[in-house]
């Protein structure tokens, strides 16, 4: 019962290269963390899984189904993805935005069980008070929900998020990452996640895949793979590694400036990454 | 940053308000009425129920009197056809607008921003201009080819250049107002170098009227319409899917983004290139129609095509009607009434929520 994916490969044009013979296997129930860079190919690889860019080499398969293969509508029934959210272009109620989940499953009107589908989806993600408000009226986080919400809708076994949490405030991105470990869990699915924070992977992710140059150059639990000498080399800076409350974090080496003490912010409450 | 435009629009209509399906049949029945209206209004005194007179005849075969055959041809010759393809033009330039915005997700674009209508508009002024240096009448197939043509030649450089670069939303706009600025040079100087006879028929082309109203006009663009409307509605969610959630996502969702938005702009460039060939540049329609019935029915295009259509429809309609009673006997062009009542309706849009000082 996994996602595969065999010796992928992919370039946006002939002289660039993006991922290189990527290999990668993750049971239902796990939450895999995607790291790296810049342009490590941590998007491409999450667009690939979501179909949004064409696998031309190598294999993704789920549970003995080559999803490449599948028709769009399929693969959208068993594969969701979540972008990081950003201005709507135009106004939709939360409940109107959550029924666009339910796009490859019903033909010109949504049926009575679409509907409770998507209220469910929004109840679940805690939406139900402001499901008829504007999406372009809620803060950056109930948004970021909402597309959660959407892709929970979309009644997923693939959940695949691609930097969700990049603009959001610190209470955001960690309230996305709870919502997202919780479906993982509860729901059983596949989660993947493009995520440039490497202590909040730590944290919700049960295993971790870093990428460097369009390769997967170490993968496994956080724990056992964050290596400084690693990390230092993928990311091109001094780290520190510590631990804390049984997950390892890690601290870029930055010169203080003259003044400051070298540790002049308090690190987060351990109650709020749990 | 909020957007100040899509800031003044509603997201659905609000519990106790009518249904939107209700709503449509109502502007349907609104639209037939309108269009009866709209053949009474001149110079020649024609009553409401001469107008019903006159469709009785030749719909149902009531006979006619020798005392009413000029009310009759006036009606049948002049008015109805008029009325109906403002109605018609009106419809398929906003549904081409709501399209666009869809496609393009932004509420600023309309048929003008990929430089469809500027080229339409150049095919048409260059078959005049060249028929005419002839010796001949332009006739009308040759215009609409001409215009149909070249807005074509358009929509393929467009979609050529921008899928080269993946068919970004931006890279559309970008190119298409590259055409818009080159097709309006190229305008421009048709009329530069054209004789005054062209010149004068270039220019009042250019306005954009429904003066010249023909059947076999209403007719090609009510079969264009009634093919094409039913089309877009079928694909009505795809559009959701791009408008709403952008083409990454939408592609997640099953949606096939390239063939979907090509199959779109094709459909979108028939309609405004065979509609700018009739009635020359009627421009704001196809942007106000769209933010008039986002306001009424919400952003979501299984409602917002067809009551687009309606709101273009009338939009355009009512401003012929206007142009024909305001200095009668004198019959403004209703590009230019449309541009004077669309333009401050649309400030008024935009401005009426108080929302600039939220962006």
């Amino acid at each position: 019962m996994t996602l595969s994916v065999e010796g992928v490969a992919f370039s946006y044009s002939r002289s660039r290269a993006v991922l290189h013979d990527v290999n990668l296997t993750v049971r239902r129930g796990e939450f895999v963390g995607l790291l790296g860079p810049n342009g490590s190919g941590k998007s491409t690889l999450t667009k690939l899984l979501a179909r949004v860019n064409r696998l031309r080499t190598g294999s993704i398969s789920f549970e003995d189904r080559q999803l490449g293969r599948l028709r769009m509508s399929e693969h959208a029934k068993v594969v969701a993805y979540v972008p990081q959210s950003g201005e709507p272009t135009f106004q939709l109620s939360v409940r109107e935005s959550v029924l666009l989940g339910r796009t490859p499953y019903f033909g010109m009107r949504p049926r009575r069980a679409d509907w409770e589908v998507v209220d469910a989806a929004i109840e679940h993600m805690g939406l139900t008070d402001m499901a008829s408000r504007s999406v372009g009226d809620l803060s950056g986080g109930q948004a970021q929900r909402v597309l959660v919400a959407r892709a929970v809708a979309q009644e997923p076994e693939i959940l695949l998020l691609d930097e969700p949490t990049s603009a959001l405030d610190l209470r955001y991105q960690v309230e996305t990452l709870r919502h997202v470990r919780d479906l993982t869990r509860g729901r059983n699915l596949v989660s993947l996640i493009a995520i440039h924070d490497l202590n909040l992977a730590a944290r919700f992710c049960d295993k971790v895949a870093i990428l460097q140059g369009g390769r997967i150059v170490a993968f496994g639990r956080p724990n056992e793979v964050y290596d400084r000498e690693l990390l230092e080399e993928v990311y091109g800076l001094e780290v520190d590694l510590f631990e804390r409350d049984g997950a390892v974090q890690v601290h870029p080496v930055i010169e203080a400036r003259p003044g400051t003490a070298p540790h002049g912010h308090a690190p987060l409450p351990a109650s709020a990454l749990t | 940053m909020t957007n100040v435009l899509t800031r003044a629009l509603p997201a659905v209509p609000r519990r106790g308000r009518p249904s939107r399906s209700l709503i449509i049949g109502a502007g349907l029945v609104v639209s037939l009425l309108s269009v009866a209206l709209s053949v009474v209004v001149g110079t020649a005194g024609i009553g409401l129920g001469d107008v019903f007179h006159t469709i009785a005849i030749h719909l149902f075969g009531v006979p006619s009197t020798d005392s009413f055959r000029r009310t009759e041809v006036i009606v049948t010759e002049l008015r109805l056809p008029r009325a109906l393809l403002a109605f018609l033009a009106g419809a398929a330039l906003s549904v081409s607008g709501v399209v666009m915005q869809g496609l393009l997700r932004n509420p600023l674009v309309s048929p003008y921003t990929l430089g469809l209508s500027p080229a339409a508009s150049f095919g048409a002024a260059l078959a005049i201009m060249l028929s005419n240096k002839a010796g001949n009448t332009p006739s009308s197939l040759v215009t609409i080819l001409s215009a149909l043509g070249f807005s074509l030649v358009v929509s393929l450089i467009v979609l050529g250049v921008a899928s080269m670069k993946r068919m970004k939303a931006v890279t559309l706009l970008l190119v298409g107002m590259a055409f818009f600025q080159l097709f309006e040079a190229l305008t421009s100087a048709t009329q530069f170098f054209a004789d005054e006879n062209t010149l004068a028929e270039i220019v009042h082309w250019t306005f954009g009227s429904v003066n010249d109203a023909t059947w076999h006009q209403v007719l090609v663009v009510s079969v264009l319409l009634a093919v094409t409307l039913p089309y877009l509605f079928a694909r009505a969610k795809a559009l959701n899917a791009i408008a709403f959630a952008g083409d990454d996502a939408a592609a997640s969702l099953g949606v096939n983004v390239s063939r979907t938005r090509l199959v779109l702009i094709v459909v979108v460039v028939v309609l405004t290139a065979v509609v700018v060939s009739f009635t020359g540049v009627i421009g704001f329609v196809g942007l106000v129609g769209p933010h008039i019935a986002r306001l009424v029915v919400g952003s979501d295009h299984r409602y917002l095509l067809p009551f687009g259509a309606i709101a273009g429809g009338l939009l355009i309609l009512y401003a012929d009607v206007v142009g024909r009673a305001v200095l009668s006997p004198v019959v403004i062009p209703v590009g230019i009434v449309v541009a004077l009542i669309g333009a401050p309706l649309f400030i008024n849009l935009v401005l009426s929520k108080g929302t600039l000082a939220q962006s």
